[in-house]
Protein backbone atom coordinates (compact mmCIF):
# COMPACT_ATOMS: atom_id res chain seq x y z
CA UNK A 1 0.00 0.00 0.00
CA UNK A 2 1.67 3.75 -0.57
CA UNK A 3 0.61 6.79 0.33
CA UNK A 4 0.08 9.50 -1.70
CA UNK A 5 0.98 12.91 -0.18
CA UNK A 6 -0.28 14.90 -3.53
CA UNK A 7 -3.91 13.62 -3.70
CA UNK A 8 -4.36 13.26 -0.17
CA UNK A 9 -5.40 9.60 -1.05
CA UNK A 10 -4.24 6.49 0.79
CA UNK A 11 -4.47 5.21 4.26
CA UNK A 12 -6.23 8.59 5.36
CA UNK A 13 -9.41 9.07 7.11
CA UNK A 14 -10.51 11.61 5.67
CA UNK A 15 -13.79 12.63 7.63
CA UNK A 16 -13.20 13.30 11.59
CA UNK A 17 -16.76 12.99 12.77
CA UNK A 18 -18.14 11.15 15.59
CA UNK A 19 -19.57 7.96 14.92
CA UNK A 20 -22.98 6.32 16.09
CA UNK A 21 -22.30 2.92 17.04
CA UNK A 22 -24.34 0.80 14.84
CA UNK A 23 -24.17 -2.65 16.76
CA UNK A 24 -25.71 -3.13 19.93
CA UNK A 25 -22.62 -4.56 22.52
CA UNK A 26 -22.11 -7.61 23.55
CA UNK A 27 -20.24 -6.05 26.82
CA UNK A 28 -19.18 -9.78 28.24
CA UNK A 29 -17.78 -10.64 24.66
CA UNK A 30 -16.24 -7.51 24.29
CA UNK A 31 -14.70 -8.03 28.37
CA UNK A 32 -13.13 -11.44 27.66
CA UNK A 33 -11.55 -10.27 24.00
CA UNK A 34 -10.14 -7.24 25.85
CA UNK A 35 -8.47 -9.83 28.88
CA UNK A 36 -7.33 -12.47 26.07
CA UNK A 37 -5.58 -9.58 24.32
CA UNK A 38 -4.41 -7.96 27.11
CA UNK A 39 -3.30 -11.03 28.90
CA UNK A 40 -1.86 -12.27 25.93
CA UNK A 41 -4.25 -15.41 26.48
CA UNK A 42 -4.26 -16.93 22.59
CA UNK A 43 -7.94 -17.64 22.85
CA UNK A 44 -9.00 -18.78 26.12
CA UNK A 45 -10.36 -16.18 27.68
CA UNK A 46 -13.04 -16.44 25.22
CA UNK A 47 -13.81 -19.69 26.85
CA UNK A 48 -14.04 -17.78 30.19
CA UNK A 49 -18.09 -17.32 31.81
CA UNK A 50 -19.33 -15.48 34.67
CA UNK A 51 -18.32 -17.85 37.39
CA UNK A 52 -14.46 -17.94 35.89
CA UNK A 53 -12.05 -16.38 38.34
CA UNK A 54 -10.00 -13.69 37.69
CA UNK A 55 -7.38 -12.17 40.61
CA UNK A 56 -5.98 -14.61 42.66
CA UNK A 57 -6.47 -17.16 39.77
CA UNK A 58 -5.06 -15.87 36.55
CA UNK A 59 -0.99 -15.50 36.95
CA UNK A 60 -0.92 -13.39 33.95
CA UNK A 61 -3.33 -10.79 35.85
CA UNK A 62 -0.42 -8.82 37.45
CA UNK A 63 -0.78 -5.17 38.32
CA UNK A 64 0.57 -3.72 34.78
CA UNK A 65 -1.99 -6.20 32.93
CA UNK A 66 -4.56 -4.69 35.79
CA UNK A 67 -3.76 -1.02 34.00
CA UNK A 68 -3.66 -2.69 30.41
CA UNK A 69 -7.65 -4.32 30.79
CA UNK A 70 -8.54 -0.79 32.63
CA UNK A 71 -7.87 1.27 30.25
CA UNK A 72 -8.38 -1.00 27.07
CA UNK A 73 -12.25 -0.69 28.95
CA UNK A 74 -12.01 2.45 29.07
CA UNK A 75 -10.94 3.03 25.41
CA UNK A 76 -13.50 0.51 24.17
CA UNK A 77 -16.50 1.35 26.10
CA UNK A 78 -15.82 5.42 26.51
CA UNK A 79 -16.56 4.83 30.22
CA UNK A 80 -13.86 6.24 32.95
CA UNK A 81 -12.64 4.14 35.79
CA UNK A 82 -12.52 5.75 39.07
CA UNK A 83 -9.47 4.77 41.42
CA UNK A 84 -11.25 3.52 43.73
CA UNK A 85 -12.83 1.38 41.55
CA UNK A 86 -9.71 -0.69 40.99
CA UNK A 87 -9.90 -3.35 43.80
CA UNK A 88 -10.32 -6.90 44.26
CA UNK A 89 -13.91 -6.87 44.46
CA UNK A 90 -14.37 -5.70 40.49
CA UNK A 91 -11.62 -7.91 39.40
CA UNK A 92 -13.14 -10.78 40.99
CA UNK A 93 -14.55 -12.85 38.63
CA UNK A 94 -15.35 -12.07 34.70
CA UNK A 95 -19.04 -11.85 36.29
CA UNK A 96 -17.94 -8.94 38.47
CA UNK A 97 -15.70 -6.89 36.00
CA UNK A 98 -18.95 -7.07 33.46
CA UNK A 99 -21.10 -6.24 35.73
CA UNK A 100 -18.86 -3.58 36.32
CA UNK A 101 -18.53 -2.58 32.72
CA UNK A 102 -22.85 -2.98 32.68
CA UNK A 103 -22.97 -0.02 35.17
CA UNK A 104 -20.77 2.22 34.37
CA UNK A 105 -21.99 2.19 30.83
CA UNK A 106 -25.80 2.96 32.48
CA UNK A 107 -24.64 5.64 34.61
CA UNK B 1 23.59 -3.32 -2.18
CA UNK B 2 25.04 0.14 -1.78
CA UNK B 3 24.89 1.61 1.54
CA UNK B 4 25.20 5.15 3.00
CA UNK B 5 28.01 3.36 5.84
CA UNK B 6 27.60 1.14 8.23
CA UNK B 7 25.15 0.40 11.40
CA UNK B 8 26.84 2.46 14.69
CA UNK B 9 26.40 1.50 18.06
CA UNK B 10 27.62 4.44 20.28
CA UNK B 11 27.50 6.25 22.95
CA UNK B 12 26.90 10.53 22.34
CA UNK B 13 28.57 12.53 25.57
CA UNK B 14 25.96 14.67 26.79
CA UNK B 15 25.63 16.47 29.88
CA UNK B 16 27.86 14.68 32.73
CA UNK B 17 26.94 11.51 31.34
CA UNK B 18 26.54 9.24 28.28
CA UNK B 19 23.45 8.06 25.79
CA UNK B 20 23.42 5.10 23.91
CA UNK B 21 22.52 5.40 20.36
CA UNK B 22 22.05 2.51 17.64
CA UNK B 23 22.12 4.52 14.25
CA UNK B 24 20.83 2.39 11.41
CA UNK B 25 21.82 4.21 7.11
CA UNK B 26 19.34 4.09 4.87
CA UNK B 27 19.82 1.19 2.26
CA UNK B 28 20.22 1.45 -1.20
CA UNK B 29 21.56 5.58 -1.36
CA UNK B 30 19.19 7.50 -1.86
CA UNK B 31 17.67 8.58 1.40
CA UNK B 32 13.92 9.68 1.51
CA UNK B 33 14.77 10.92 5.45
CA UNK B 34 16.11 10.98 8.73
CA UNK B 35 14.07 9.78 11.65
CA UNK B 36 14.99 10.31 15.56
CA UNK B 37 12.91 7.69 17.18
CA UNK B 38 11.83 8.42 20.90
CA UNK B 39 11.20 5.44 23.24
CA UNK B 40 8.16 5.07 25.76
CA UNK B 41 8.37 4.89 29.40
CA UNK B 42 9.27 2.46 32.04
CA UNK B 43 8.09 -0.97 31.10
CA UNK B 44 6.53 0.06 28.01
CA UNK B 45 10.40 0.52 26.46
CA UNK B 46 11.10 -3.36 27.13
CA UNK B 47 7.89 -4.33 25.79
CA UNK B 48 8.60 -2.61 22.80
CA UNK B 49 12.11 -3.29 21.79
CA UNK B 50 11.32 -6.03 19.37
CA UNK B 51 8.72 -3.93 17.38
CA UNK B 52 10.82 -0.80 16.97
CA UNK B 53 13.99 -3.16 15.92
CA UNK B 54 11.82 -4.67 13.20
CA UNK B 55 10.19 -0.96 12.07
CA UNK B 56 13.67 0.32 12.17
CA UNK B 57 15.02 -2.67 9.35
CA UNK B 58 12.27 -2.04 7.67
CA UNK B 59 12.64 1.87 7.76
CA UNK B 60 16.29 1.59 6.55
CA UNK B 61 14.51 -0.79 3.08
CA UNK B 62 12.52 2.29 3.03
CA UNK B 63 15.16 4.37 2.23
CA UNK B 64 15.15 6.26 5.54
CA UNK B 65 18.11 6.84 8.22
CA UNK B 66 17.39 6.16 11.27
CA UNK B 67 18.79 7.65 15.06
CA UNK B 68 17.57 5.33 17.92
CA UNK B 69 18.89 6.77 21.32
CA UNK B 70 18.14 5.70 24.51
CA UNK B 71 16.77 9.08 27.33
CA UNK B 72 18.79 9.53 30.28
CA UNK B 73 18.53 6.49 32.94
CA UNK B 74 16.92 4.35 30.71
CA UNK B 75 18.41 1.03 28.72
CA UNK B 76 21.80 1.48 28.32
CA UNK B 77 22.19 5.21 29.05
CA UNK B 78 24.16 6.69 31.96
CA UNK B 79 21.83 7.79 34.79
CA UNK B 80 18.90 6.35 36.80
CA UNK B 81 15.63 6.98 35.78
CA UNK B 82 14.94 8.38 39.21
CA UNK B 83 17.55 11.35 38.17
CA UNK B 84 15.28 11.90 35.04
CA UNK B 85 13.84 15.02 33.99
CA UNK B 86 11.71 16.15 31.29
CA UNK B 87 13.76 19.08 29.98
CA UNK B 88 16.93 16.30 29.88
CA UNK B 89 15.15 13.97 27.86
CA UNK B 90 13.61 16.71 25.31
CA UNK B 91 17.36 18.24 24.87
CA UNK B 92 17.94 14.51 24.13
CA UNK B 93 16.17 14.34 22.09
CA UNK B 94 17.00 17.69 20.27
CA UNK B 95 20.77 16.54 20.34
CA UNK B 96 19.96 13.42 18.95
CA UNK B 97 18.51 15.68 16.08
CA UNK B 98 21.47 17.37 15.37
CA UNK B 99 23.57 14.64 15.47
CA UNK B 100 21.75 12.67 12.74
CA UNK B 101 21.77 15.92 10.73
CA UNK B 102 25.36 15.42 10.61
CA UNK B 103 24.71 11.84 9.11
CA UNK B 104 22.21 13.11 6.76
CA UNK B 105 20.41 15.88 4.68
CA UNK B 106 17.08 14.41 4.45
CA UNK B 107 14.09 15.55 5.51
CA UNK B 108 13.03 15.08 9.49
CA UNK B 109 10.82 12.98 11.34
CA UNK B 110 10.58 12.33 14.76
CA UNK B 111 8.84 9.15 15.50
CA UNK B 112 7.43 8.97 18.92
CA UNK B 113 5.78 5.65 20.79
CA UNK B 114 3.30 6.21 23.81
CA UNK B 115 4.88 8.93 25.70
CA UNK B 116 7.16 9.00 23.18
CA UNK B 117 5.00 11.48 20.91
CA UNK B 118 4.66 13.82 24.08
CA UNK B 119 8.72 14.41 23.60
CA UNK B 120 8.79 14.69 19.92
CA UNK B 121 6.40 17.39 19.93
CA UNK B 122 8.41 18.93 22.55
CA UNK B 123 11.47 18.44 21.35
CA UNK B 124 10.14 19.41 17.42
CA UNK B 125 9.12 22.86 18.82
CA UNK B 126 12.58 23.35 20.13
CA UNK B 127 14.66 22.21 16.99
CA UNK B 128 16.30 25.15 14.20
CA UNK B 129 14.77 22.86 11.33
CA UNK B 130 11.31 21.89 10.57
CA UNK B 131 10.58 18.04 11.52
CA UNK B 132 7.84 15.93 10.61
CA UNK B 133 6.34 14.16 13.03
CA UNK B 134 4.83 10.28 13.64
CA UNK B 135 3.29 8.99 16.42
CA UNK B 136 2.32 5.63 16.92
CA UNK B 137 -0.59 5.14 19.38
CA UNK B 138 0.41 8.65 21.19
CA UNK B 139 -0.20 9.56 24.76
CA UNK B 140 -2.88 12.77 24.04
CA UNK B 141 -2.09 14.27 27.52
CA UNK B 142 1.07 13.87 29.93
CA UNK B 143 -1.38 13.75 32.71
CA UNK B 144 -2.84 10.17 31.23
CA UNK B 145 0.53 8.93 31.71
CA UNK B 146 1.23 9.96 35.40
CA UNK B 147 -2.30 8.60 36.19
CA UNK B 148 -1.12 5.22 34.83
CA UNK B 149 1.86 5.51 36.64
CA UNK B 150 0.32 6.68 40.36
CA UNK B 151 -2.01 3.69 39.93
CA UNK B 152 0.72 0.92 38.92
CA UNK B 153 3.03 2.45 41.85
CA UNK B 154 -0.26 1.98 43.90
CA UNK B 155 -1.01 -1.18 43.00
CA UNK B 156 2.48 -2.98 43.08
CA UNK B 157 3.24 -0.71 46.31
CA UNK B 158 -0.23 -2.08 47.83
CA UNK B 159 -2.89 -0.34 48.49
CA UNK B 160 -3.80 0.39 52.06
CA UNK B 161 -7.31 0.49 53.94
CA UNK B 162 -7.68 4.00 52.84
CA UNK B 163 -8.35 2.07 48.88
CA UNK B 164 -6.28 3.31 45.56
CA UNK B 165 -7.78 6.63 45.69
CA UNK B 166 -6.30 7.85 49.26
CA UNK B 167 -3.02 5.60 48.21
CA UNK B 168 -2.57 7.88 44.76
CA UNK B 169 -2.96 11.00 47.36
CA UNK B 170 0.01 10.02 49.13
CA UNK B 171 1.92 9.31 46.21
CA UNK B 172 1.07 12.67 44.65
CA UNK B 173 2.16 14.84 47.79
CA UNK B 174 5.55 12.78 48.00
CA UNK B 175 6.37 14.32 44.53
CA UNK B 176 4.67 17.35 45.68
CA UNK B 177 7.15 17.70 48.65
CA UNK B 178 9.95 16.78 45.91
CA UNK B 179 10.26 13.70 46.53
CA UNK B 180 10.63 10.18 44.33
CA UNK B 181 8.34 7.16 44.60
CA UNK B 182 8.69 3.97 43.77
CA UNK B 183 6.59 2.53 40.29
CA UNK B 184 6.85 -0.89 40.38
CA UNK B 185 10.71 -0.51 40.34
CA UNK B 186 11.21 2.12 38.51
CA UNK B 187 11.84 5.52 40.63
CA UNK B 188 9.78 8.26 39.84
CA UNK B 189 11.02 12.09 40.79
CA UNK B 190 9.58 15.64 40.30
CA UNK B 191 11.27 16.90 37.45
CA UNK B 192 10.29 13.82 35.84
CA UNK B 193 6.41 13.78 37.02
CA UNK B 194 6.40 17.68 37.03
CA UNK B 195 6.98 18.12 32.99
CA UNK B 196 5.07 14.51 32.03
CA UNK B 197 2.29 15.67 33.71
CA UNK B 198 1.77 19.28 31.69
CA UNK B 199 2.71 17.42 28.14
CA UNK B 200 0.28 17.73 25.46
CA UNK B 201 0.06 16.34 21.98
CA UNK B 202 -0.53 19.69 20.93
CA UNK B 203 0.87 21.69 17.80
CA UNK B 204 4.19 23.59 18.11
CA UNK B 205 3.91 27.79 17.56
CA UNK B 206 5.21 28.33 14.36
CA UNK B 207 5.77 25.49 13.12
CA UNK B 208 4.25 23.39 9.96
CA UNK B 209 4.98 20.22 8.42
CA UNK B 210 3.72 16.51 8.40
CA UNK B 211 1.95 14.69 11.21
CA UNK B 212 1.35 11.19 10.58
CA UNK B 213 -0.86 9.56 13.69
CA UNK B 214 -1.16 5.60 13.64
CA UNK B 215 -3.02 3.65 16.66
CA UNK B 216 -3.23 0.10 16.86
CA UNK B 217 -6.71 -1.67 17.67
CA UNK B 218 -7.73 -5.45 17.38
CA UNK B 219 -11.49 -4.48 16.62
CA UNK B 220 -13.03 -5.77 14.24
CA UNK B 221 -14.45 -1.95 13.26
CA UNK B 222 -12.32 0.27 15.39
CA UNK B 223 -13.38 4.10 15.32
CA UNK B 224 -11.52 6.95 16.00
CA UNK B 225 -11.48 8.31 19.13
CA UNK B 226 -13.30 12.16 19.56
CA UNK B 227 -10.43 13.57 21.21
CA UNK B 228 -7.86 11.76 18.56
CA UNK B 229 -10.43 13.74 16.15
CA UNK B 230 -10.47 16.68 18.03
CA UNK B 231 -6.43 17.33 18.73
CA UNK B 232 -5.57 16.16 14.67
CA UNK B 233 -8.16 18.89 13.93
CA UNK B 234 -5.95 21.28 16.16
CA UNK B 235 -2.78 20.47 14.50
CA UNK B 236 -4.68 20.83 10.74
CA UNK B 237 -5.51 23.94 12.09
CA UNK B 238 -2.43 25.15 12.94
CA UNK B 239 -1.00 24.13 9.21
CA UNK B 240 0.24 20.70 9.73
CA UNK B 241 -0.86 17.92 7.06
CA UNK B 242 -2.14 15.45 9.16
CA UNK B 243 -3.15 12.07 8.08
CA UNK B 244 -4.48 9.25 10.61
CA UNK B 245 -4.82 5.68 10.51
CA UNK B 246 -6.21 2.60 12.80
CA UNK B 247 -4.11 -0.47 12.24
CA UNK B 248 -4.97 -3.63 13.04
CA UNK B 249 -2.59 -5.17 15.65
CA UNK B 250 -2.18 -6.48 19.58
CA UNK B 251 -1.85 -3.39 22.38
CA UNK B 252 1.92 -3.95 21.94
CA UNK B 253 3.41 -1.76 24.39
CA UNK B 254 1.18 -3.28 27.03
CA UNK B 255 0.44 -6.82 26.17
CA UNK B 256 1.98 -9.93 28.73
CA UNK B 257 3.89 -11.38 26.06
CA UNK B 258 5.93 -9.82 23.46
CA UNK B 259 3.55 -9.25 20.10
CA UNK B 260 4.60 -7.58 16.88
CA UNK B 261 1.78 -5.57 14.75
CA UNK B 262 2.60 -6.51 11.25
CA UNK B 263 0.08 -3.78 9.50
CA UNK B 264 1.86 -0.98 11.82
CA UNK B 265 4.98 -2.17 10.05
CA UNK B 266 3.40 -2.02 6.51
CA UNK B 267 1.74 1.39 6.82
CA UNK B 268 4.90 3.39 8.72
CA UNK B 269 7.17 2.03 5.66
CA UNK B 270 4.78 2.94 3.22
CA UNK B 271 4.70 7.00 4.21
CA UNK B 272 7.85 7.16 2.90
CA UNK B 273 7.86 4.91 -0.19
CA UNK B 274 5.00 7.68 -1.61
CA UNK B 275 6.71 9.93 -4.67
CA UNK B 276 8.14 13.22 -2.55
Amino acid sequence: MTFDWATGHGPIMPRLEKKVLERPLDIRNEVLEILDEVLSLKGRALKFSDETVLLGALPELDSMAVLGVISSLEERFGISVDDDDIDGSTFASVGTLVGYVSQKLKG
Amino acid sequence: MMRCGEREAFFLPLGDGQRFCLYTPALNGREKAAVVYIHPLAEELNKTRQMVAVQVAALARAGCAVLQIDLLGCGDSSGDFGDASWLVWRDDVVEACRWLRSRSAAPLWLWGLRAGALLAVEAAGQLPEASNLLFWQPVQAGRQAMQQLLRLAALAGGVGDGGLGAAIGGLQDELAKGGAIEVAGYRLGPALSGGLEAARLLPPLGRSGRVVWFDVSNREMPEILPSTAALLAQWQSAGFETAYRILSGPAFWQTAEIECAPALIDATAAIFQAAP
